[in-house]
């Protein structure tokens, strides 16, 4: 770059470095919505209830705590009181629910630790119950109903939709590339009648184009970063500067990373495309 | 840079023959410009295309130039055998030509110093290498107190000579100028076909395309007329003002 970035290539830089940021911050939103869902699913899948059939009476309730505790995959049981049950059908319902109204419950609530997706947790349950003279069924979070099955859609749908919101972004690097070169327009009539060859020419258009797309995806990716970072800081209570590093996992550093090499990769390619149309419009006598 | 093959054409470029046409028929889409051209250029020798206005001369140049391929007849251009060369042939051919076009294009914002060392850079060559060689070529221009200055404020005359340095920076073998005296005064246009005829000295060929045929007397050279697209046999002139060279 001769002389520094002046006015439309520095217009042109402001809008590589736009569009990557656009793009590594939909990438890194998809990342954390995509964490969320994780988060929620496994909640969801780590919480189940136990109903006691048989025996009868708090002898039954007392038998089924102590088999609980020695259970596969529960890390904890606690018997559910009138109390918590007005509390969990006043929030569903919305109206308040008095706990003398709430009858004699045979429920007891479970945590369940992460168990692969082939274990049979449910039957590991009853039968560690019927082991202990207990009998019981495990009442797990449905598949589809109450949120089930929310957390692929909204993986799925973070996914797809960083992925289009990059290509939006990708066809608006792919054209400023493309203004880049027609702003090299006279450069390539030279180099032509100087007898460079498309590719020649286009390569020298392209090389300039990618370093200004790399340079722009940097500035791009630490602005999409520092915002990230700022998000994080505000959204959740509790983070500090500290407790950050421990909150990113590896991969949530994907979109950042590849902000640069893409910016590049798709600038010189616009780039390319245009600078070679430009060589042979130039060259077009006969 | 790569030679030329082995063959017929690469023979009539080491006996001298810059450009040989045999016949040359050559035009744009469907129109046909140039009929039946024989033409022979020699390093060493200056030829002047006159012709009036819309006879076929630039069109020529483009011919010789590369930039236009021949519909049928036999085109050998720096020993490269036009209708037969693959394209890296063509390519390399073009390098070892400079072209002076009627109304050259620049990169307006680079300095005058910049635009002439294009070619050399686009050889690879490091400024270093050739920082001097392009002085000096801009002074022999008479470019010297402009070098620095970007081509956008040069005037007409100013940039047709930075054009002709330009096309002089990488030492080609063949030198083509398209009306390279157009829109200037008779003197400042004698002394541009002057400038562009010394290049016969260092061995190269020159070819100038003019509609203003008292050019001829500027240097010893070879006219060609060219009218409705038909190239007539070429007259031999001697230089009205040859001492001006020696």
């Amino acid at each position: 770059m001769r002389g520094g970035l002046l006015g439309v290539e520095r217009a042109l830089f402001w809008t590589l470095a736009f569009a990557a940021f656009a793009a590594a911050a939909a990438g890194l939103a998809a990342r954390g919505a995509d964490r969320l869902a994780v988060d929620y699913e496994q909640s969801r899948n780590a919480y189940a209830i136990v109903r006691v059939i048989a025996p009868d009476g708090p002898a039954g309730m007392a038998a089924a705590e102590t088999a609980l505790a020695s259970a596969p995959h529960v890390t904890s049981a606690a018997p559910m009181t009138a109390g918590r049950a007005a509390a969990l059908l006043s929030e569903a319902s919305g109206e308040p629910i008095d706990p003398a109204h709430v009858p004699d419950l045979r429920l007891i609530e479970i945590e369940l630790a992460p168990a692969s997706s082939h274990a049979d947790v449910s039957g590991d349950i009853v039968a560690a119950l019927a082991a202990g003279g207990v009998t019981a069924e495990v009442i797990e979070a449905p598949d589809s109903a109450s949120g089930g099955g929310l957390a692929p859609r909204v993986r799925n749908a973070a996914f797809w939709g960083a992925i289009i919101f990059g290509a939006m972004m990708a066809v608006i690097a792919w054209l400023a590339a493309r203004g880049l070169a027609a702003r090299r327009r006279e450069m390539v009539t030279v180099m032509c009648d100087l007898g460079a060859t498309r590719s020649e020419t286009a390569g020298r258009i392209a090389d300039e184009a990618a370093v200004l797309g790399l340079y722009a995806g940097v500035a791009g990716g630490v602005l999409a970063a520092v915002a990230g970072v700022i998000v994080l800081l505000l959204a959740i209570p509790g983070t500090t500067l500290n407790t950050l590093p421990s909150m990113i996992l590896p991969i949530d550093l994907v979109p950042i990373a590849a902000a640069p090499l893409f910016t590049a990769i798709i600038a010189g390619a616009g780039a390319r495309a245009a600078a070679g149309q430009f060589h042979g419009e130039a060259a077009r006598l006969g | 840079m790569a030679r030329p093959r082995a063959s017929i054409e690469t023979d009539l470029f080491e006996r001298g023959v810059l450009v040989r046409l045999s016949n040359v028929d050559a035009g744009y889409g469907a129109s046909t410009v140039l009929m039946g051209i024989d033409f022979e250029a020699r390093s060493g020798e200056v030829n002047l295309i006159t012709g009036p206005a819309a006879a076929g001369k630039t069109t020529f140049t483009h011919l010789l130039r590369l930039a236009l391929p021949p519909r049928s007849g036999r085109s050998v251009i720096l020993g490269v055998d036009v209708m037969r060369a693959r394209s890296r042939e063509i390519a390399d051919a073009k390098k070892r030509i400079g072209y002076v076009a009627e109304n050259p294009v620049f990169i307006e914002q680079w300095s005058t110093f910049d635009n002439v060392a294009m070619p050399l850079r686009m050889l690879g060559q490091k400024p270093r290498d050739y920082a001097e060689d392009v002085r000096e070529l801009v002074e022999f221009v008479g470019l010297g107190g402009a070098s620095e200055l970007p081509v956008e404020k040069l005037s007409g005359a100013e940039r047709r000579r930075a054009a002709i340095a330009r096309a002089l920076a990488a030492k080609p073998n063949l030198i083509l100028a398209d009306d390279p005296t157009a829109g200037m005064s008779p003197a400042d246009g004698r002394r541009i076909v002057k400038l562009l005829s010394e290049m016969r000295r260092v061995g190269a060929g020159v070819v100038i395309a003019s509609q203003d045929d008292t050019l001829a007397d500027v240097a010893p050279m070879w006219v060609w007329r060219i009218d409705r697209g038909r190239l007539s046999a070429p007259e031999q002139t001697e230089a009205a003002d040859a001492e001006a060279y020696e």
